[in-house]
């Protein structure tokens, strides 16, 4: 019995760890052939940073970063900034309204897409970044909405009372006793509100119009005229951005993925 | 006195949750229902007609949202048999000190550029691509890799593996041990243990895990756009073509109602047919 537990224990091992393997493969496959000389198909001719150089001297695709940094940083901070408005106006009342905003991340995107398009197109509303912070707040909504609440819920509110009796104003314990206490989640929410705007196509696609691109939008139409190893570079910066963002996440909250 | 107060306590927080509500009205309430309004009316203030929906109705279609909801099942179907077992390794099998950096390698493709992960499996399926060369190495070849079903089902199941098991493990992780070492000690093997105790306590994470990937997946547009070739449409691709190339909005916007109406059908016809699985294993 005891030899059939440790064979199956360690062929779970092996399991996971191939399955582990799959995952990165292609990722590591990209970062290695972003510091091939030659380009893609050929095979491996030595150790160069000349399709970095390339990335850091092409104006579109810094263009693009721009775009996309602007519009993480706004979209990011209005979602974190109304969560946290929403959570603490929702002590007073019974009902939990936090589910209606798992909608937001539980709809197929291209429906919400499709839906924005219409709505901007139906009022004039002209595409550009406008729409595009607009979109992409409502999809950091769905996510920082359960992270600020979660953190919300563990505050004693005895505290509150307490800062209040002790003669505080409402914004003074606000912002010295409220804000405080939360600002891990608002750090974790606003850090995973800005990857995911990073991350997102689809709403980009149909709500960016043609004047505006952002990197996946960029990366998208690269890939579709052709691979040049300039995205791999960029793909690579990308991938040790999230990598750094994932850290200070999980070392503001340890059990972060375990809701 | 009192009760002046209450008032504008309430209408205080009220004022708070404001910006989130509206918001919410405005970018997500909204938008569904003028795509709703863009199926059925030419215009913003016109009668209804079903002309656009008459159009929508065709074999073809059918085939279009039949092969995208096909697609998804498949892929949270795959992602959960295969997630299961690593999310079960991780949470209890593996040394306490290596779990948080197993969850580590699990979050960062999550967190990672959806078209950087495509992107990658370029080099992997390319005609000159990795494995073409490791294939060669062993005497095979089989030319070009891209642009089949096969490789768009790889590349979905890579990319949406982490959101399967991200959920798992977290309720895989808030089992108690002693739980499966008493099945264990009164005599339950450790088949019967995995689908009496363990299955059954980690169902919120199975279902949160599936319907997370069912619902993600089925909207999916880059990877049949970019692997799956021109030859095939799925839902995303052709409401996109709808809206982009045809320019034919209203009945684009139908084909969405359409399809979500589909999806949403298919949805609660899973949640039955999960419940009844467990329900089935539990008397195993």
């Amino acid at each position: 019995m005891f030899k059939f537990i440790n064979f199956s224990r360690s062929a779970l091992a092996v399991f996971v760890a191939c399955i582990y393997i799959f995952l990165y493969v292609p990722i590591v496959v990209l970062v290695l052939y972003s510091f091939n000389q030659g380009g893609f198909p050929d095979a491996w001719t030595g150790f160069s940073l000349h399709w970095y150089q390339d990335l850091f001297h092409s104006e579109e695709i810094w263009r693009a970063f721009l775009n996309s940094i602007i519009v993480a940083c706004t979209s990011s901070f209005l979602s974190v900034t109304m969560s946290l408005l929403l959570v603490h106006g929702l002590r007073h009342y019974k009902q939990n309204l936090v589910p209606l905003f798992y909608a937001n991340a539980l709809i197929p995107d291209i429906v919400l897409a499709v839906g924005m398009l219409a709505l901007f197109s139906c009022l004039f509303i002209p595409l550009g970044l406008t729409t595009l912070i607009a979109g992409h707040t409502l999809l950091g909504l769905g996510f920082a909405m359960p992270i600020i609440k979660g953190r919300y819920d563990e505050l004693d509110k005895s505290l509150i009372e307490a800062s209040l009796d002790l003669g505080a104003s409402m914004q003074y314990t606000f912002f010295h006793v409220i804000v405080p206490f939360l600002y891990p989640a608002i750090l974790v929410a606003f850090l995973l509100s800005i990857i995911i705007s990073f991350d997102d196509f689809l709403i980009s696609f149909f709500c960016s119009g043609s004047s505006v691109q952002t990197l996946s939008l960029y990366i998208f139409s690269m890939i579709r005229s052709g691979i040049s190893p300039i995205v791999n570079a960029l793909s690579t910066l990308l991938l040790i951005g999230s990598c750094f963002m994932l850290l200070i996440m999980m070392m503001f909250q340890r059990n972060l993925f375990r809701d | 006195m009192k009760i002046f107060k209450k008032i504008s306590k309430s209408e205080k927080s009220f004022f708070f949750m404001a910006p989130a509500l509206a918001w919410q009205i405005c970018f997500f309430l909204l938008p569904l229902l003028f795509v709703i309004q863009l199926s059925m009316c030419t215009n913003l203030f016109q009668h209804a007609t079903m002309e656009y929906f008459l159009e929508v109705i065709k074999i073809s279609h059918f085939f279009v949202i039949f092969r995208s909801l096909l697609l998804a099942s498949i892929t949270a179907t795959c992602c959960l048999f295969i997630g299961y077992p690593v999310a079960y390794y991780v949470a209890l099998c593996a040394p306490a000190r290596m779990k948080s950096k197993l969850m580590f390698l699990i979050v960062l493709p999550f967190l990672t550029n959806l078209l950087v992960q495509v992107y990658a499996w370029f080099f992997i399926l390319e005609k000159h691509g990795v494995l073409n060369k490791f294939l060669s190495l062993l005497g095979f070849d089989f030319g070009h890799l891209l642009n089949n079903q096969f490789a768009m089902y790889l590349v979905m199941f890579h990319v949406y593996l982490p959101f399967m098991i991200m959920p798992l493990y977290s309720s895989l992780e808030k089992i108690n041990i002693r739980l499966v070492e008493s099945s264990l000690d009164l005599g339950a093997s450790y088949f019967q243990t995995l689908c009496r105790v363990i299955v059954p306590l980690t169902i919120q994470g199975i279902k949160t895990g599936f319907f997370l990937v069912y619902v993600t997946s089925f909207g999916e547009y880059v990877i049949p756009s970019l692997i799956a070739g021109q030859k095939k449409y799925f839902v995303g691709t052709l409401i996109s073509e709808y809206f982009f190339i045809g320019k034919d909005w209203h009945v684009g916007a139908a084909f969405t109602c359409l399809s979500s109406a589909t999806f949403i059908i298919s949805i609660l016809l899973y949640q039955v047919a999960l419940h009844k699985l467990v329900n089935r294993l539990q008397r195993v």
